[in-house]
C-alpha cells in the first residue's frame, strides 16, 4: 500500500512516454523516503507551488560546491524528505560509462541515498538527488576513495565542464573534445571547488560547428572544432548522392517524401556563403570563401568531410538572459590548434579569468562585463588584436574613447603657443 | 605579505563586517595591497582552519564566519529537528 | 578505512577530478577513436557508424526520463551486460544509447529494448528528441511550474514524432522552471519556460528571526528590497513594480515565498538554435506570454506546443528550421499562421529591446 494518495501523479502513468512516477513508485518499495517524496510531489501538483526550501550551508568540508542544500517546507508530515539533499558527481567526458562503476555509484547511492537520480542534470553531472546532511562526508570519502571520482562544481566556481562525444564515435570531431575536457577538469580543479569568481564560470567543448553540446548558447569560454583548409571531397560519392544510390543527410529525413534529393536546390541552394557549384559532373568549393556552417558536409557526409587542418575556434559570453540579458558566445580566437596540454588555450583562459575576477561585479557573468566594459578592455587583458572576424559589423558611432597615446603629439599642449594664435 | 598576517588581516576584516556573509570578492577588500589569488590562498587555508565557511545559493557563492549569524537550523525555522 | 567524522581531514582525497573517459569506451569505439568515416541513421533511434577500419558500431538510442531512480537504471544496465559487453553511454539531452559492434548483435538488443517500455527507441534525426529540462517540484525551491510531468505530457502528445523523422529539421524543445534558467531555453526550436507574476510575500513577524536582512536586501538583482520597520520590527519592503520575479530573495530567505498557484504560469518562446548550421546562432522568442500552470497534464501547454509544431512542419521547407522558417515568413506571418495572439507583452522592453524593433517599411499585412 502506498503511503499517500497520489491521483494526479497517477495520470502521469498513463502514456508511452517513460513515466518518472512509475519508476519512482518501484523504487519506492525499498526507500520508503520515496513514499514522502511522491506525497510531497502530490501536493505540489493540487497547490500547483513548490514545497522546497533552499539551504546553502550544506556541503563537503573545504569544498565550495558540489552540493545543492535543500529542505522541505513540511518536514513533518514527509519526513523522509525533510533534508533531500543534492550531490553533483563530475561524469566522465562523453558521457560513456562501464557496467561496474555505474553500479558502484547505484550501489552507494541506495545505501546512502534516495535512489533517485538525474542522468544528467543541465550541467552534465550526474546528479544524486536527496540524502540527508549526515551523510554528505560518507558520500565523498566513498566517491573519492572506492570509486576514484569526485564532485562537480556549484555556485560562483568553475562549474563542471562538458564535451559533446567527440572523435569517440563521430566523423565530423575537429578536435579531441573528450580529451580537451578532461584536461581542462583537472588542470582548473581549485577553481572549480574553491569558489574565488564573481560568478559561475562554464567551459564547454563541441567537435564541430553543429555544436551539439550547446557551447555557444551557454558557456563562457567555448571551445568548437573546425578547420582551415578546404573540405574533403569524394566526387564519386557526390555522384552517388546525386543518382539516389545513397541517403541524404545520413537518412535523418527519411520519414517523409521530399521528392528525389536535389543537389542544387539542398545544398549549393542552401550554401550561406554561395560558395558552392553543381555543374552535372563535379561539386566544386571555393574554400576561402566558406564558412564552415556544416550543411553540405550534414547533408552528404559519404562525399564531404572537414579539411586535415584542424582546430577551434573559441568564444566568449555566452549566458541564458538572467541578468542584463541573454548573449550568445562571441568569437575572440578564429583558429587555434588543439593539442596537448592546450597550454595556448590556457594562457589565453588565465588572462580571462584574471581580468574578469579583477574586474568582474559580484553576479556578474564575463559576458556582461565585457557588454560593460567593451570588447577594447577585453581585447587588452586578453592580449589578443582585433580583427574583423570578432565582428559582424564595425562600429556604426564614431564615439570611440581616444587615448593619449594613440593621438599624434599626446594631449598635453602649450596653451601660451594656442593663445598666439587664437586670441581671447 | 605573509600568509599568517594575510589570514590575520581577513579575519580582522571579516569579524568587523556588519554582513555574516560575504562574496569572495569583497574579502579582497581586507587586503588590496595583495592580489584576488594571494586572498584565495589565505581563504582556503581559513576555510581550512574552520574559521570561516562556505554558503552557496546553488548559482553563487560566499564566505562566512563561523558560528557568526543565524545557522541553517535557525533560518529553517522551527520545523528543523 | 572509512571516513572519520572526528578527523575529517584524516587521509582526506580532494581534487581528483572525475575518471578518464577512456576506461567507460567500448572497445570498438576506442579502436576506431578518431577514424570514423561516416554514418547513417538506419531507422528511427538507430545508428549505424563506419570506420576506416572497416569497423562499425550500431547504437541503439532511447528516451529516458532524465528523473532515473537506481532500479531504472540497472534495468539499461543489465541489458548493457547482455548485449553491449557492459557498456552504456548517455546523450546531452538525457537519451541512453547502446552500441554493438556487429549488426547481427542489432535485433536481439533492439527486441530486449522493446521489452520495456520505459526505453523506447527513437530521439534520432529530423524529429523531435528527447527535452532537456530543469528540476521542477521535485526538487527545487523556486520553480514556477514543474519540469518532468509537463515533459511527460508534451511528449506523451509528441511521441510519434519522437519515433519518426518526418518533420523540416530536427525540433530541439526545452524547459526552465524558473527565469534563472537552469536548462538555458534561451536557444531552443521551441521552450517552455516557468514563470511566477506575483513579488514575494515578506513575513514581517518572523523574517528578522529566521533570516540575514542585508542578505536578502543584497540578494536582489533589481535593488527590489529595502530595509523597513514593520509594528517596530527590523523587516523589509518590496517594491512591486521592480520585481523580476527570480526567487534570489527566497533563496537567502525563507520568510520571503513567491510562489503563487494562480500567478504562475507557463510562457513559450520558440525559434532559437544553437547549431551554425545554414544560419547562425539564434535566441527564442516569447510568442505566448502566459498559459495557466494545470497539473497534472498542462493541456493548454501541450495542445500550444502541438499546434505550433504542426503548423511549422506543414510550412517549412526541408533542412530549414522553426526560427529559419519564421524569419523566412516573418514573424507576423508566423503569429497569423499559428493562429496566435499578438500583445504588447511580446514586445521587448528589456536590456536589449531596439534590436528588435522594426526598422524598415518592408513589412507583410495581416
Amino acid at each position: 500500500m502506498a503511503k499517500f494518495e497520489t491521483p494526479l501523479l497517477d495520470d502521469l502513468e498513463k502514456g508511452p512516454w517513460p513515466s518518472f512516477v512509475t519508476d519512482i513508485k518501484r523504487q519506492a518499495k525499498t526507500k520508503p523516503e520515496l513514499e514522502d517524496l511522491l506525497g510531497q510531489l502530490e501536493l505540489s501538483y493540487k497547490d500547483k507551488e513548490t514545497h522546497w526550501k533552499h539551504g546553502g550551508i550544506v556541503g563537503v568540508f573545504g569544498y565550495g560546491g558540489g552540493v545543492i542544500g535543500r529542505y522541505s517546507d513540511m518536514p513533518e508530515k514527509f519526513p523522509g524528505v525533510a533534508h533531500f539533499h543534492t550531490v553533483r558527481v563530475n561524469q566522465p567526458s562523453g558521457l560513456y560509462y562501464s557496467s561496474a562503476y555505474l553500479r558502484q555509484i547505484m550501489e552507494m547511492w541506495e545505501r546512502r541515498g534516495s535512489g533517485l537520480t538525474n542522468m544528467h542534470g543541465s550541467t552534465g553531472d550526474m546528479v544524486l538527488l536527496g540524502t540527508q546532511t549526515d551523510q554528505l562526508e560518507e558520500i565523498f570519502w566513498e566517491l573519492t576513495h572506492d570509486m576514484n571520482t569526485d564532485l562537480g562544481g556549484s555556485g560562483g566556481n568553475l562549474r563542471t565542464p562538458s564535451c559533446c562525444l567527440g572523435m569517440s564515435r563521430c566523423e565530423y570531431a575537429c578536435i579531441d573534445a573528450q580529451n580537451i575536457c578532461h584536461d581542462m577538469t583537472q588542470t582548473y580543479q581549485d577553481e572549480l571547488h574553491r569558489p574565488a569568481f564573481p560568478y559561475k564560470f562554464k567551459i564547454k567543448v563541441s567537435g564541430c560547428p553543429n555544436d551539439c553540446v550547446a557551447a555557444i548558447a551557454r558557456s563562457d569560454f567555448a571551445i568548437i572544432g573546425t578547420w582551415r583548409d578546404d573540405i574533403r571531397i569524394d566526387q564519386a560519392a557526390v555522384q552517388g548522392y546525386v543518382k539516389g544510390e545513397l541517403t541524404p543527410n545520413a537518412g535523418a529525413h527519411s520519414g517523409r517524401d521530399w521528392g528525389k534529393f536535389d543537389i542544387v536546390k539542398e545544398v549549393i541552394n542552401l550554401c550561406p556563403t554561395k560558395c558552392m557549384s553543381w555543374d552535372g559532373n563535379a561539386l566544386k568549393i571555393d574554400n576561402k570563401e566558406c564558412t564552415r556552417c556544416m550543411h553540405c558536409i550534414n547533408v552528404m557526409p559519404r562525399a564531404l568531410r572537414p579539411g586535415v587542418e584542424k582546430g577551434c575556434s573559441i568564444l566568449c559570453g555566452a549566458k541564458a538572459p538572467i541578468l542584463e540579458g541573454q548573449r550568445l558566445a562571441t568569437l575572440i580566437v578564429p583558429f587555434m590548434k588543439m593539442e596537448p596540454p592546450y597550454d595556448e588555450c590556457k594562457e589565453l583562459l588565465n588572462k580571462v579569468l584574471d581580468w574578469w575576477m579583477e574586474h568582474g561585479k559580484n553576479r556578474e557573468r564575463i559576458g556582461e562585463l565585457i557588454g560593460r566594459v567593451g570588447m577594447r578592455e577585453f581585447l587588452k587583458a586578453a592580449e589578443l588584436k582585433a580583427i574583423p572576424q570578432m565582428v559582424k559589423e564595425p562600429r556604426s558611432n564614431p564615439y570611440i574613447f581616444w587615448e593619449e597615446a594613440d593621438v599624434p603629439g599626446g594631449w598635453e599642449r602649450d596653451l601660451a603657443a594656442f593663445r598666439k594664435k587664437h586670441p581671447l | 605579505m605573509d600568509i599568517e598576517e594575510l589570514k590575520a588581516k581577513i579575519m580582522e576584516w571579516a569579524n568587523k563586517s556588519t554582513k555574516p556573509k560575504f562574496y569572495f570578492k569583497d574579502m579582497g577588500k581586507a587586503a588590496p595591497e595583495v592580489g584576488l589569488r594571494e586572498i584565495k590562498k589565505a581563504v582556503t587555508a581559513l576555510v581550512q582552519e574552520q574559521k570561516l565557511e562556505l554558503w552557496s545559493s546553488g548559482s553563487t557563492s560566499m564566505y562566512g564566519v563561523k558560528g557568526k549569524g543565524l545557522t541553517e537550523e535557525q533560518q529553517m525555522g522551527k520545523h528543523e529537528e | 578505512m572509512a571516513y572519520d567524522p572526528k578527523n575529517p581531514m584524516k587521509d582526506r582525497i580532494t581534487d581528483i577530478g572525475p575518471r578518464h573517459y577512456e576506461e567507460f569506451m567500448p572497445p570498438v569505439i576506442k579502436k576506431n577513436f578518431g577514424k570514423w568515416l561516416y554514418h547513417e541513421i538506419l531507422e528511427p533511434g538507430v545508428l549505424m557508424h563506419k570506420a576506416e577500419s572497416g569497423d562499425e558500431v550500431y547504437t541503439v538510442r532511447v528516451a529516458a526520463a532524465r528523473l532515473m531512480s537506481v532500479e531504472l537504471i540497472r534495468d539499461a544496465l543489465n541489458i548493457a551486460d547482455k548485449h553491449c559487453e557492459g557498456y552504456i553511454r548517455w546523450t546531452t539531452r538525457n537519451n541512453i544509447e547502446f552500441m554493438v559492434d556487429n549488426k547481427s548483435k542489432l535485433e536481439p538488443l533492439k527486441a530486449d529494448l522493446k521489452a520495456n517500455p520505459m526505453f523506447p527507441i527513437g530521439g534520432t534525426g529530423a524529429g523531435v528528441t528527447n527535452i532537456v529540462h530543469t528540476q521542477g517540484w521535485v526538487h527545487c525551491h523556486t520553480p514556477a511550474i514543474d519540469a518532468s510531468g509537463i515533459v511527460k505530457a508534451v511528449m506523451d502528445d509528441l511521441f510519434k514524432h519522437f519515433q519518426s523523422m518526418d518533420l523540416p529539421a530536427q525540433v530541439r524543445i526545452a524547459l526552465a522552471c524558473c527565469l534563472n534558467m537552469c536548462g538555458a531555453v534561451h536557444c531552443s526550436d521551441i521552450a517552455i519556460l516557468g514563470f511566477h507574476r506575483k513579488p514575494p510575500f515578506v513575513q514581517h513577524d518572523l523574517i528578522s528571526s529566521i533570516c540575514e536582512l542585508p542578505l536578502a536586501i543584497a540578494a536582489c538583482p533589481t535593488g527590489a528590497i529595502k530595509p523597513a520597520t514593520v509594528d517596530g520590527k527590523k523587516s523589509v519592503s518590496v517594491n512591486g513594480p521592480r520585481c523580476m520575479f527570480c526567487g534570489n530573495c527566497y533563496t537567502m530567505c525563507p520568510a520571503m515565498p513567491l510562489m503563487d498557484a494562480e500567478g504562475d504560469c507557463v510562457v513559450i518562446m520558440v525559434g532559437g538554435k544553437i547549431s551554425n548550421r545554414i544560419s547562425a546562432p539564434k535566441f527564442s522568442k516569447v510568442v505566448i506570454p502566459a498559459l495557466p500552470s494545470t497539473p497534472p497534464r498542462w493541456p493548454e501547454t501541450v495542445a500550444a506546443i502541438r499546434n505550433i509544431l504542426e503548423v511549422y512542419a506543414k510550412n517549412a521547407n526541408k533542412y530549414e528550421r522553426l526560427g529559419e522558417w519564421a524569419e523566412r515568413i516573418g514573424w507576423e506571418r508566423f503569429f497569423e499562421k499559428c493562429n496566435l495572439p499578438f500583445d504588447v507583452k511580446t514586445i521587448d522592453d528589456y536590456t536589449l529591446a531596439y534590436d528588435t524593433l522594426r526598422t524598415t517599411t518592408q513589412f507583410k499585412f495581416s
